[in-house]
């Protein structure tokens, strides 16, 4: 769904490089070489920060999982160059923007540092901190769970690999879902991808709370546990706090973005309508400009697409006798590219009687338009006394007893029909033209022959 | 026989020049339709505001008027008949108004019958008829094209079987005005209504205006009701 000419991007926003994780040069996710480029430091150096600091209580571990899930990897969104820092990692730009529309500020933000509001970080190149804040985060949970675990003098080396795993775990399944991939099928927006992504979170957080109790009581009895879980609460509810306006500006992103993107998905609706509809028939017109049959053809086939379209096609189902009616016009217009004027008022569910008298209408119809001049009216009114249908022409008219008799057309097709099941034919000479009447007797039950037209369908 | 003068209200300005050339050639040749009033084109304009002025400084007999257009309050037509209201022709009658449009939607069909127009056809109607329609709403009586009748008989109930009792309810069609509507949702053109239904041509006129007055006042529900929940086709 990228439109390029809604897309926004600043230089200024650009010089900003992200931490991204490369395709190239990594050895498990690439975290520590898109750190590296992003601070600017020999990569080396920062791998060996990061195993210096797996060993001071897996700190290094905790972090690295921390940023691995939290920054993109390289060329995983539509913009493959470094896009804006501002938006946060998460956010390469996988929808269209629209301008920076001022969106609803973050409510009030319990974190000592202000939260950027989303219009001041779009607009400004200083809109590093969400990300710094989390690297801060990955920090501090790190700090904290290697403090936490030293006082109370657990194992740090083979006893902390574990619950950190499964902390890790955790994160990252409340993470993924704001992968960009997933984010798309998120904006998506049904209800079964919506809940998927609160269990997503659910189990996340589960996962993290276990993961920090094991952590923290390891090797203890029951009554730390208390202690354990107190920690635990103040550990999350730290990095909460933490993550909280940044959570808060990704989901009003997230709103704007599902605006403009409902926006554009109908608007490419609209176009790839008209184009598959409207403009094919323009270029077919053009191509036939000295065929005026065809042209007028061509013409009102299309008119009659564009209504159905637009009004969303005539009252009621398929399944009515109007319904039906009008479609068997629509098909005798298009098969002799002859207009008809069709008007159908009231409606009733079609049965057996019904298809016999769509039938003979048709062969009415199809009779008025090639022995007949236009303009063709058809009339049909569906009402408590039966339906009566006419078809009426302007030509020289027959006279239906001189019709030969090889001519099934008239005789048996409408007359005969008709007959058989309950209504009856009539074919009248006028001044100019001929008209077909044809009547079918009001529907057994009294109570569904009339109720239909009243209804607001 | 003084021509009708008509200004043209529609905003394109191709369709415009059609209807002109069309009007100039059927009304101005020797042909059939020689006979009768000649129609004068006047005036044209392509919006609410223009429209509006072109009409008080020319006090034309007929408007040509598309439902359809830009400017004024946005409801395009209706608030040309709105702001033209109680304006006299040169010769001192009402100006009458003949609806045109592409649209066939019930709702743009009874806003502009109901705002004071005196008849609606659609911008497919040939060219005699539209010489004729013009003529017809120029002695003020009213046209109806099938697809209005149609709606008619379907709005006031008259297709379910309602009949009024007596001819002045105007919640109602008389059987009189029901046979009529039937007759031109049937195709018929007026003298083949009367040669039908044994009456005048003028008689016929009659029952016509007397539905269109009828659509224009009228309280019943099932107009309004109509008109929002359904669309002609």
């Amino acid at each position: 769904m990228a439109i390029p000419y809604e897309r926004r991007d600043d230089a200024a926003l650009l010089a900003q490089p992200r931490v991204v994780r490369p395709r190239s040069g990594r050895y498990l996710a690439g975290v520590c070489a898109g750190v590296a480029e992003h601070l600017g430091l020999p990569v080396r150096w920062v791998r060996v920060a990061t195993v210096a600091l797996a060993f001071a209580g897996g700190a290094g571990i905790a972090a690295y999982i921390f940023l691995w899930v939290l920054t993109p990897a390289e060329g995983s969104g539509v913009v493959p160059e470094p896009a804006r820092l501002g938006r946060g990692p998460l956010l390469g730009s996988m929808t269209p923007y629209a301008v920076p529309s001022p969106q609803p500020a973050p409510s009030p933000s319990p974190t000592p540092v202000p939260a950027p509001s989303p219009s001041q970080a779009a607009v400004t190149p200083v809109g590093e901190r969400p990300a710094r804040l989390l690297v801060l985060g990955a920090l501090v949970v790190g700090l904290g769970v290697i403090l936490g675990a030293s006082k109370l003098g657990v194992d740090v080396r083979a006893g902390i690999l574990l619950p950190i795993l499964v902390i890790g775990a955790g994160a990252v399944i409340a993470w993924s879902q704001l992968d960009t991939a997933q984010r798309s099928r998120w904006i998506g927006g049904d209800q079964g991808a919506r809940g998927m992504a609160l269990a997503r979170i659910g189990l996340g957080l589960v996962l993290a709370v276990i993961g920090l109790v094991i952590l923290v009581t390891r090797g203890r009895s029951l009554t730390a546990v208390w202690d354990a879980l107190l920690a635990t609460a103040a550990v999350l509810l730290g990095a909460a706090l933490i993550a909280a306006p940044w959570v808060i500006r990704l989901w009003s992103d997230l709103r704007a973005e599902q605006a403009a993107t409902v926006r554009a998905t109908e608007r490419a609706d609209i176009a790839a309508h008209l184009h598959d509809s409207v403009l094919q028939t323009l270029a077919l017109i053009q191509r036939k400009a000295e065929d005026p049959h065809a042209v007028s053809q061509l013409a009102r086939a299309q008119e009659r697409e564009l209504r159905a379209w637009l009004y969303a096609g005539p009252a009621g189902s398929d399944s009515t006798l109007a319904a039906a009616l009008t479609a068997v016009a629509h098909d005798v217009e298009d098969e002799q590219g002859a207009a008809i004027d069709l008007v159908v008022t009231g409606d009733r569910p079609i049965e057996s009687q019904g298809e016999a008298l769509v039938r003979a209408f048709r062969e009415a119809l199809l009779n008025a338009v090639r022995h007949g001049r236009p303009p063709v009216t058809a009339y049909v009114e569906i009402g408590a006394a039966g339906v009566e249908a006419f078809v009426k022409d302007r030509g020289d008219g027959f006279d239906p007893e001189t019709v030969p008799t090889d001519r099934l057309g008239v005789r048996e097709s409408i007359l005969g029909r008709m007959e058989r099941h309950g209504g009856t034919a009539r074919v009248r000479r006028l001044d100019e033209g001929t008209e077909i009447e044809l009547t079918l007797p009001p529907l057994p039950v009294p109570a569904t022959a009339s109720s239909s037209d009243k209804e607001p369908s | 026989m003084t021509p009708i003068r008509v200004v043209l209200v529609d905003d394109h300005r191709m369709f415009r020049t059609g209807v002109k050339a069309e009007l100039a050639e059927l009304a101005g040749g020797s042909g059939p339709n020689a006979e009768g009033r000649q129609v004068l084109v006047v005036g044209e304009s392509p919006d609410v505001d223009a429209a509006i002025a072109t009409i008080a400084t020319e006090k034309p007999d007929v408007v040509l008027l598309d439902v359809h257009l830009p400017g004024g309050r946005g409801n395009g037509g209706v608030d040309v008949l709105h702001g033209c209201a109680g304006l006299v022709s040169e010769s001192g009658a009402p100006i009458r108004f003949l609806a045109l449009s592409v649209s066939d939607a019930a709702e743009d069909v009874i806003a502009v019958i109901r705002a004071g127009a005196r008849g609606y056809v659609t911008k497919t109607i040939g060219g005699t008829d539209l010489l004729t329609a013009i003529r017809r709403v120029a002695d003020g009586d009213a046209v109806f094209s099938p697809r209005l009748a149609g709606f008619v008989l379907d709005a006031f109930g008259a297709a379910a079987g309602e009949i009024a009792e007596v001819d002045e309810e105007l919640d109602r069609l008389s059987a009189r005005e029901r046979e009529v509507m039937r007759l031109i949702a049937r195709g018929y053109q007026y003298k083949e209504v009367a040669k039908e239904l044994f009456i005048s041509i003028k008689t016929v006129e009659t029952h016509v205006s007397s539905v269109l007055r009828k659509l224009q006042l009228s309280s019943r529900h099932e107009l309004t009701a109509w008109a929002m929940g359904r669309r002609l086709l």
